[in-house]
């Protein structure tokens, strides 16, 4: 059969399978919102994971006795203690602005307006480097931090950091959980829609068979058809994906309170690349395996 | 054309072939006559190359295609049209797209596949039926589609099981018309059929009649025929004298072609 009559094939095949064949397509277009909403999902939740890693982990509140030099001092030495990763001396104006500014977008901020920055200590904001036993090794900086003298107390911000994190890694696995499970579905349906078209296309091919039709001429058309619905489908998803997923991130780190992360936004270049080459090649031999065809027909 | 030289196939039941010898030339059409069950299927679906024989060779074109790999057996079906007992169509299709297949197959340009298909079917059938979907068709008029579908061309070998089955008087005489007219234009063409008064057109318009019985060809028709270069010489004498001008002539043909 010459390539004009393969596509002729294939163009005449079209309507009787157009159900199939969207069905193939939707297949794929979910295949593709799990693999690419995979790809961005971890990368966000390592962007969010980097961000916590930044934060302050310790805070250690000083005494009014306590002198500038003393608390510079104090900050000098924790910088040198292993571990830390940044030590910051705030001030109690830099503590005012702060609140100021958190307060702010609500009518309850007005009343700071008169407040003196005399009435907050001079802390010590403490950066511990990332690491699996974070919340441990703050645990034990804000022990040693309450036995010194001219520090009145010591906030562990840890707590809420390793809920955060635990918070993050529940979510990633369960992030993986419906991954997999939605992978399962979408190869599923893709599996079955193929079955499906398996039974519709046993008779023709064994029409062609007896024709005289050489096996892989006979796949040949539905190679095309089930490769076009690939890259429908993987079209679609980086369509879905490009333009549904920045707002449904920034929602979630919205709802969430999570600080915006620049990862994560949108697949790269060659990402996208590969969906456009995997769909059609994995719809190709879908379409191969789709045509049952034997070298003898069973009389 | 085609020689089946002690061709046995086995069935759960028994052998539905026993050790068959049988040849057909190009230009000749040879009815194989025998009650269901007779082994007429199994033996024109290995003449047809879609079944394998459990022994023997199929020589078809000097090729042993019994012995042939299976990515060979495309391009010497394509070379035969076949009915088979049940006619096998794309019910989704057209009955014109049902025949052009054949051509299809065999690299015809679509422009002319499709006026050889339409000229096939108006000598078998009815030219009225060609838009019409397969699926539509009542199994008799599939069956004239089918033998459409085995004729258009046509082919070099013509392989027929049952062309007339459940057909009127009318279509017996077309699918007989039909045959003989793919006999003239040199194609070795092999029939079976149940039905002894069928049998009887084909060899009053000068085919050789063999009897297939419980696997085994009865009498000597094909015994002689022993396959050249050139195809097969037969050494049985026809049943009239039809049928030995027809031979003649198709000898005459072949000779004529291989000389040429």
């Amino acid at each position: 059969m010459t390539l004009a009559w393969i596509v002729r094939r294939a163009r005449r095949q079209s309507p009787s399978q157009r159900h199939a064949l969207w069905a193939a397509a939707g297949s794929f277009l979910l295949l593709g919102l799990v693999g690419g909403a995979t790809v961005l999902g971890l990368r966000v939740t390592r962007g969010w994971m980097g961000i916590m890693g930044q934060s302050v982990h310790v805070i250690a509140f000083l005494r009014d006795e306590m002198e500038p030099d003393q608390a510079s001092h104090l900050a000098d030495l924790l910088r040198r203690g292993p571990g830390v990763a940044r030590v910051r001396l705030v001030e109690p104006a830099e503590a005012l602005a702060r609140l100021r500014d958190a307060a702010r977008p609500s009518s309850a901020g007005s009343w700071l307006n008169d407040l003196d920055p005399g009435y907050f200590p001079r802390s010590i904001e403490v950066a511990l480097a990332a690491s699996p036993d974070l919340p441990q090794r703050a645990a034990e900086l804000s022990r040693r931090l309450r036995g010194v003298a001219g520090v009145t107390e010591v906030d562990a911000m840890t707590d809420g950091v390793a809920r955060l994190a635990a918070w993050i890694r529940f979510g990633q696995r369960l992030g993986w959980a419906v991954v997999l499970a939605a992978g399962i579905l979408a190869l599923s349906f893709l599996v079955g829609t193929v079955v499906r078209g398996r039974d519709a296309r046993r008779r023709q091919a064994q029409v062609l068979v007896i024709l005289g039709e050489t096996p892989a001429n006979i796949r040949l058309p539905a190679n095309i058809a089930l490769a076009v619905a690939g890259l429908t489908g993987a079209l679609a998803a980086l369509l879905v994906l490009h333009l549904a997923w920045p707002v449904l991130l920034r929602g979630v780190e919205s709802a969430l309170g999570i600080i915006p992360t620049p990862a994560g936004l949108f697949l790269g270049f060659w990402e996208s690349a590969v969906a456009l080459l995997v769909a059609p090649v994995l719809g190709w031999a879908l379409g191969y395996l789709s045509t049952p065809v034997s070298g003898w027909v069973d009389a | 054309m085609i020689w089946l030289e002690g061709v046995s196939c086995l069935r759960a039941d028994g052998p539905a072939l026993d050790d068959v010898t049988l040849g057909v030339s190009s230009g000749e059409l040879v009815v194989v006559q025998g009650l269901t069950g007779s082994g007429k299927s199994s033996l024109l679906a290995v003449a047809a190359g879609v079944r394998a024989p459990d022994s023997g060779a199929v020589w078809i074109a000097e090729r042993d295609i019994a012995g042939l790999q299976a990515s060979s057996l495309p391009y010497v079906r394509r070379n035969i049209g076949y009915l088979p007992p049940e006619p096998l169509l794309i019910p989704d299709e057209t009955v014109l797209e049902n025949i052009m297949l054949a051509l299809a197959v065999r690299g015809e340009p679509i422009d002319s596949a499709e006026a050889d298909a339409r000229e096939t079917l108006a000598m078998v059938a009815d030219s009225a039926w060609e838009g019409r979907m397969a699926r539509s068709l009542s199994t008799g008029q599939q069956r004239l589609v089918a033998l459409a579908r085995a004729l258009v061309g046509p082919p070099p070998l013509i392989v027929v099981d049952e062309p007339a089955s459940g057909m009127g008087g009318d279509d017996r005489e077309g699918i007989a018309r039909a045959l003989v007219w793919a006999r003239d234009r040199g194609c070795a063409v092999l029939c079976a059929t149940s039905d002894p008064s069928f049998a009887q057109i084909l060899v009053d318009a000068g085919g050789r009649r063999v009897h297939l019985e419980g696997g085994r060809l009865a009498g000597a028709p094909a015994i002689g025929l022993v396959p050249t270069p050139g195809g097969l010489v037969g050494e049985s004498q026809p049943e009239n004298a039809e049928s030995a001008q027809a031979i003649d002539s198709s000898d005459r043909r072949s000779s004529g072609e291989e000389s040429s």
